[in-house]
């Protein structure tokens, strides 16, 4: 029998002399191995050069490409990475001796000993380290700058909860442009409620001129009244479209602490406005003053009610999946069992395309799936359950096939014996068999379901990580670690009572 | 009562499992049918409630044609006739109370014995079985639970449900060890004597054949090699018992313990 693999000594002397082989294997690799009649050990060995000098000429180019010869190219990734060209370039040269005294010994009819491959495979982890762009000194020069991010990920409980702050406001409108009579009128004094007066209340606001310079707006007096004394007063600007901004003075952010009988005076600068100026809107703008008088009490924040919210819905996608891919895998298992289709050649027939296609399906994992469903049913939960249910198919249809495989057929004998009909055998003899994997195998598929529910997220199939994904984009590190908690924490839990519940039904 | 006439069976596999077998039982008798493993004693008795179709000749219970008979015919035969298995074939996740019960589905109506009801009558009979083999406590627990000598009982007393007339008992003492042996011969032996029940068994000792057999056939390579009474079996001496039975025949030597097993 030929040995597929070129390890074991060869059975068939030497087609070569020793010194023949090694020469051979000085112009070639592994040519002097097949002389020798290791054919597969030769061609192992020249794959393997050819390979990593492949990969050696295209690192290289990589880091000298902007020298013209090779010659200078080599010599640049000398300068730059002296630690991998030389390992490299020194590994495959002791492989080339190593390769040169495995032939001699091969066509010597003696061992070779792994001493060629154990210096292939440093060549090839050299060259790895290098493609693979390993960088262990970034994990520390790193860190400082990934503290801050990873500290709010760690402990994002500060952004869990919000308190609405409890304003007192006044505002007084602006015209554009100047107006001959000086502008509106101050709004209405009422009774118990601050006021805001501004003069002049109409003018220019800030624009830029054709040269990229500012030219300042005209500059308006506010006085303010009936304000709580020595809590600070936010100047907001609103345009006509209603989009509202905090007016700054000198790069900070505007803000007036009212004296002791609750009044204050500032002028601001008209600012510049990035709406679309005089569109024919009959709206003034607004200036407004806002003052916190107190704070609502706590309350969820938005992010930890979304995440909630997303939490829940990842279970839901999980159990919905899981439900579905019972109900679809039960009788898709009864044509991937062995026992169940060895009938007939065409039983036999549907039995390996069955298994064929659910080797397939439950190779290509759930993340892929769903972006292919999310091509198909759009963005949102449907989609993952979509993706989560056809793996789940696979997967369940192949462990309920091999229980029904391992199904003991004594007590459908023994059943049958007593006059049962075939119904009454298969309540008393194959069910109960069943349950425990069916029951099992379902809770765990429930478990990997939500557990993968939290990942596909990310390709846009809803769920937890539909968000996630969000606040780390917007750099959102406090309701990112918000949603990373209740992930983990759900993942946990959920994987100790799947594990208690398959515990109870062994 | 029961005619066995040139049965002869033949696998897929073209394996000859038995050929040309006729035989006839007598109500009331214990008949030890002995052979070596693989000479077809397990088919032959497989093929008496059709467990296994044969391929040639006829088998008459009663009169009645049982290798014709299909669905309620055959299952009315059936549930005459109990069976004891080599290994017990009880659903081991299921209640000792729930394997006997299911001895009484051939009577029991379908509708509700699926969903696990049976008639007060049939509990009741469920009890007097378990009793009669000394299994009543155990009657909650799980099959599994239970030793092989216990799991045997409770076999014996799935096929009590059946009130039959007639036991196959297929190897029953042969996962069990000698001293339990007896005890489950024993319990055959006494449904023999007192609720006459015709017993139809498979066995490897000689020394339990010569204990129990009323009459023994001998099967070799699928065919009937052997008959006699338990006169001539007891007169048999090791050599002779070879001779049907090649060199896997042993005793238990268990002769010691007889008397307390019984």
């Amino acid at each position: 029998m030929k040995k597929k693999t070129g390890i074991p000594a060869p059975e068939l002397p030497s087609l070569v002399p020793p010194w023949a082989a090694a020469l051979a294997s000085v112009a070639v690799p592994g040519l002097g191995q097949a002389l020798a009649r290791s054919v597969w050990r030769g061609v192992l060995i020249l794959a393997s050069v050819l390979s990593v000098t492949a990969m050696f000429v295209w690192r290289v180019r990589l880091i000298g490409y902007l020298q013209s010869t090779p010659g200078a190219m080599l010599a640049k990734a000398m300068e730059l990475r002296p630690g991998f060209t030389v390992i490299v370039l020194a590994g495959t040269a002791l492989v080339w001796l190593a390769n040169v005294r495995d032939a001699w010994l091969r066509a010597s009819r003696r061992r070779g000993g792994p001493l060629v491959f154990a210096l292939i495979l440093v060549s090839f982890f050299a060259l790895g380290w290098q493609i693979s762009e390993i960088d262990p000194a970034s994990l520390v020069t790193d860190f400082p700058q990934a503290m801050e991010p990873l500290g709010k990920v760690v402990w994002p409980w500060e952004a869990a909860v919000t308190r609405e702050p409890i304003l007192e406001e006044a505002g007084a409108s602006i015209r554009v442009p100047t107006q001959a009579g000086g502008g509106p009128a101050p709004d209405p004094v009422e009774e118990g409620k601050p006021r805001l007066v501004a003069n002049p209340s109409s003018g220019e606001l800030s624009r830029i001129d054709e040269n990229n310079n500012l030219v300042p707006g005209t500059t308006i007096t506010l006085t303010g009244t009936g304000f709580r004394p020595g809590l600070p007063v936010e100047l907001w600007w609103r345009d006509p479209l209603r989009n509202a901004f905090q007016l700054r003075k000198g790069g900070n952010y505007l803000s007036v602490v009212p004296d002791a009988g609750g009044s204050f005076t500032t002028d601001v600068m008209m600012p510049y406005s990035l709406g679309p100026v005089g569109e024919g809107r009959d709206e003034p703008h607004r200036v407004e003053a806002r003052q916190t008088v107190a704070r609502a009490a706590a309350r969820a924040s938005e992010a930890l009610r979304l995440v909630v919210e997303r939490i829940i819905e990842t279970i839901i996608m999980g159990m919905m999946a899981t439900l579905f891919g019972i109900i679809l895998a039960i009788p898709v298992s009864f044509l991937a069992a062995r026992n169940i289709m060895s009938a007939s050649p065409l039983t036999l027939g549907i039995y390996y395309l069955t298994r064929t296609i659910l080797n397939i399906v439950r190779a290509i994992e759930p993340l892929i799936w769903a972006l292919i469903a999310v091509v198909w049913v759009g963005l949102g939960p449907f989609a993952g359950i979509v993706a989560l249910t056809i793996h789940s198919v696979a997967a369940l249809g192949k462990l309920y096939s091999e229980a029904i495989e391992g199904i003991d057929p004594g007590p459908i004998e023994a059943i049958q014996a007593t006059g049962a009909t075939r119904l009454q055998n298969i309540m008393y003899a194959v069910v109960p068999q069943m349950i425990s994997p069916f029951v099992s195998f379902s809770i765990y598929r429930w478990d990997v379901n939500v557990r993968m529910s939290t990942v596909i997220g990310l390709v846009g199939g809803g769920g937890v990580g539909f968000i996630l994904v969000q606040y780390i984009r917007l750099l959102d590190y406090r309701a990112a670690g918000i949603a990373v908690w209740f992930i983990a924490v759900t993942v946990a839990v959920l994987d100790y009572v799947s594990a208690e519940i398959r515990r109870r039904f062994q | 009562m029961l005619e066995v006439q040139n049965l002869t069976k033949v696998y897929p596999d073209g394996t000859v499992a038995l050929k040309d077998v006729s035989f006839t039982v007598e109500p009331g008798e214990f008949l030890i049918i002995i052979g070596l493993s693989g000479s077809g004693k397990s088919t032959l008795l497989r093929c008496i409630n059709r467990l296994i179709d044969p391929t040639e000749g006829r088998i008459l219970w009663d009169g009645v044609d049982v290798t014709a008979a299909e669905g309620e015919d055959l299952r009315h035969i059936r549930r005459q006739i109990g069976m004891v298995f080599q290994q017990f074939n009880l659903v081991k996740r299921s209640s000792v109370l729930t394997n006997v019960l299911a001895g009484r589905l051939g009577y029991a109506p379908t509708g509700p014995s699926l969903v696990h009801r049976f008639s007060a009558a049939d509990r009741e009979l469920a009890a007097k079985a378990m009793a009669r083999v000394g299994i009543a406590d155990q009657a909650r627990k799980a099959a599994r639970e239970l030793s092989g000598g216990q799991q045997q009982r409770v076999g014996i007393a799935r096929a009590l449900m059946q009130q039959p007339r007639m036991i196959l008992a297929d190897e029953p003492v042969a996962s069990l060890d000698p001293v339990l042996a007896h005890s489950i011969l024993g319990h055959l032996e006494q449904l023999n004597r007192e609720d006459r029940i015709t017993i139809l068994c498979s066995l490897h000792y000689l020394d339990l054949v010569q204990r129990y057999a009323s009459r023994v056939i001998g099967l070799r390579a699928g065919r009937l090699v052997w008959r006699g009474t338990d006169e001539d079996i007891r007169r048999m001496n090791d050599a002779e018992f070879k001779e049907i039975y090649g060199e896997e025949a042993e005793r238990t030597n268990a002769g010691l313990v007889r008397g307390q097993a019984s």
